[in-house]
């Protein structure tokens, strides 16, 4: 599904390297996780996916469902089932949550040549997975993330997820900012959609979460590469010894 | 050094055209010896600076009233008014004259009317017709305005229905319409007013001016929307007199016009009071829009709040200028203005300033400034969702200008101001 090959990423405004080389494979149906250092290129990592401006590829390749991937735009992307659930959801005042999830959809499925959804199946749709996600009436009238506690907003995050269907699922620091309850809210509804159609990155710094989602394979990233792959005893190899063995 | 300026064209056709009849021969005559000592208003006056009316007006613009167009353009520019579902009574003034045919008066007894056209005008819109304003362009409007709404809502009674004063001008003529509403809230009473300006293609100017005198106890909610032709000048001055415990909202949209000069100038004569001024401009191509409020706290424990946020694309020009004095009895004002720009082309511009003239030492006084482009990380998270750049900007744009009217407290109004803020940015995308 995802195929990133020798990856090197810089930022724009300086001349600084954050990814250095980085080999990754997602397939369809596994859930994969990345651990690492702060600082290690993580989340940068996960904007490169979703297409946030600010980044030069300097060299090597994002194949996602055999189409060049840095070749398509920020929307493009989503509609082709791109999704990052962001760390900092952006706060848009003015929008009512309900509203941007409707005009979200619709251009997906506008861009996928499907007809769009009518008023009354989208507000069942998104009622019967906003309540799963315990995200409630009033939040959904709120404009988007505005006045959202951090929890509620990793909810919101996880409800647009569950709306929007994506393919390849990006998951940027869920756990941080959640209590053991709202993880485990979060975690249910990551696991609702795990599914062999469906390819995940989860993207920590904790092992913690990795116990509600219990990953296919585990990755560890230093320094801008993977540095060891392995099963999910590699996240509780991690837990115990730290980061240290894999500092740069 | 003084120096004296040469008469322009226009202000020649105001010289020439002046000839005062009836019963307010004397207070227009008054008014117009005012404009007189400073003529049209210019760069080199502070208040003006950035709109120079000598230079904007450069060709003859005669006072004119009444019109020469035909019923159907008349017609189409009555129907082009977004209010026509939710007005429950509409006074409809063509050309600057009453169109009786055309209006139709609130059903209630609670409210009076009375157009200013009249030749027997009743005593409580008469007595509010005074020379003094120390603005040249409201005295200009007294001297010649030819016709407008007198209204009075009776102490306690209730108008919340709203009444709108729809004001159309054909431009078939380039001349100058002037208008003058005057409006009176007795003890007690409340109403919804919508203002609605609306007018044809070709060179005009209208001068309007609004009075506002609202009794203690009274609320009023008035929504002006602003969607003159895109050559004419539109000249308003708002005069707000406050009574105790009053309860005023006020918004202005600002879509039409060439240039457009707006004065806002509130009196806080009661205490525990409480005015709400907002507005936002959406303005595109070479508009200019100068908002300029001067809210004057003369008593204690009144409130004031003013925000605009104003939409500027391509080459348009917004100025927000707030003026807040706090005299030296008026001990805990609690007075905030803000003013918010967008700008969507290098070429537009917007500038502020926000003036504070404080003399009471318990007050709590602020304001705030900001301008800039779309915030980068809103547009990324919306495209992230797949929501095209073009469709993100334009709910980036809307969602920014509502926040000036979210506090309309009708939702067929607020229905409406959205609907006119969908349509512009519609025009946008549509290039």
């Amino acid at each position: 599904m995802l195929e990133i090959k020798n990856l090197h990423v810089s930022l724009e405004e300086e001349d600084k390297q954050i990814i250095k080389g980085l080999d990754l494979t997602i397939n369809a149906g596994e859930v994969n996780a990345i651990m690492g250092p702060n600082g290690s290129g993580k989340s940068t990592l996960s904007y490169v996916l979703a297409g946030r401006p600010g980044y030069v590829v300097t060299d090597g390749s994002i194949t996602y469902k055999g189409q060049d991937l840095l070749e398509m735009e920020i929307d493009e992307r989503a509609a082709a089932g791109v999704f990052l659930a962001f760390q900092y959801p952006i706060e848009i005042p003015g929008v009512a949550t309900m509203q941007f999830l409707k005009v979200a959809l619709n251009a997906q499925r506008k861009a996928r040549g499907e007809g769009e959804m009518t008023t009354p199946d989208f507000m069942r749709l998104v009622r019967g997975k906003a309540e799963q996600l315990n995200v409630t009436t009033d939040m959904l009238k709120r404009p988007v993330n505005v006045g959202f506690s951090g929890g509620e907003k990793k909810r919101a995050e996880i409800l647009q997820m569950a709306v929007l269907e994506p393919s390849l699922c990006v998951l940027d620091e869920t756990d941080s900012g959640l209590d053991i309850d709202a993880l485990r809210v979060v975690a249910e509804g990551v696991n609702a959609l795990r599914s062999p159609d469906r390819g995940m990155l989860v993207i920590t710094h904790y092992q913690r979460l990795l116990d509600y989602i219990v990953p296919d394979r585990v990755h560890v990233m230093s320094d801008g590469k993977i540095v060891k792959s392995g099963g999910k005893e590699l996240a509780l190899e991690l837990e115990k010894d730290g980061y240290a063995a894999f500092a740069a | 050094m003084t120096v004296t300026l040469v008469k322009t064209p226009a202000e020649t056709a105001y010289t020439d055209a002046f000839d005062p009849q009836g019963a307010l021969a004397n207070v227009r005559k008054s008014a117009f010896a005012q404009f007189v000592e400073t003529g049209l208003p210019h760069r080199r006056m502070e208040d003006w600076k950035w709109t120079d009316l000598r230079q904007l007006m450069s060709s003859p613009l005669p006072p004119v009233s009444g019109t020469i167009a035909s019923a159907d353009t008349i017609d189409a520019l009555i129907t082009a008014s977004p209010f026509g579902e939710v007005a429950r009574a509409r006074l409809v003034f063509v050309d600057g004259a009453y169109d009786a045919d055309r209006s139709s008066l609130p059903a209630t007894g609670d409210v009076e009317f009375a157009s200013l056209g009249s030749d027997d005008l009743p005593e409580w819109v008469s007595d509010k017709l005074v020379a003094g304003s120390t603005d040249p362009i409201a005295a200009l409007n007294l001297a010649y305005m030819s016709d407008g709404a007198g209204l009075r809502v009776k102490a306690g009674s209730s108008m919340d229905a709203p009444i709108e004063l729809l004001f159309v001008t054909t431009a078939e003529q380039a001349a100058t319409y002037t208008t003058r509403n005057v409006i009176v809230l007795e003890e007690g009473a409340s109403a919804t007013l919508i203002e609605t300006h609306i007018g044809g293609t070709g060179e005009y100017v209208h001068n309007s001016v609004t009075q506002l005198h609202i009794a203690d106890n009274a609320r009023l909610d008035r929504v002006k929307v602003q969607e003159e032709g895109l050559e004419a000048i539109h000249l308003s001055n708002t005069d707000v007199h406050l009574a105790a415990s009053v309860h005023l909202k006020d918004f202005t949209l600002t879509i039409g016009g060439r240039a457009t000069r707006q004065q806002g100038f509130i009196t806080f004569a009661g205490e525990h009071s409480e005015s709400h001024v907002s507005g936002a401009f959406l303005l595109t191509g070479k508009q200019h829009n100068d908002t300029r409020l001067v809210i004057d706290h003369a008593v204690p424990n009144c409130l004031s709040r003013e925000l605009f946020k104003c939409v500027m694309d391509q080459a348009a020009r917004g100025v927000f200028q707030g003026k807040a004095i706090v005299r030296r009895d008026a001990q805990k004002t609690d007075g905030n203005q803000s003013s918010h720009a967008l700008l969507l082309s290098d070429d537009a511009e917007f500038d502020a300033k926000p003036e504070l003239e404080i003399y009471a030492d318990d007050v709590v006084c602020g304001h705030g400034a900001t301008s800039g482009d779309l915030d980068e990380n809103q547009m990324f998270y919306l495209r992230a969702r797949g929501i095209s750049e073009t469709e993100a900007k334009s709910m980036l744009i809307g969602a920014f200008a509502a926040e000036a009217f979210d506090d309309v407290e009708s939702d067929a109004i607020r229905d409406v101001l959205g609907g006119l803020a969908e349509g512009w940015l519609a025009r946008r995308k549509a290039g």
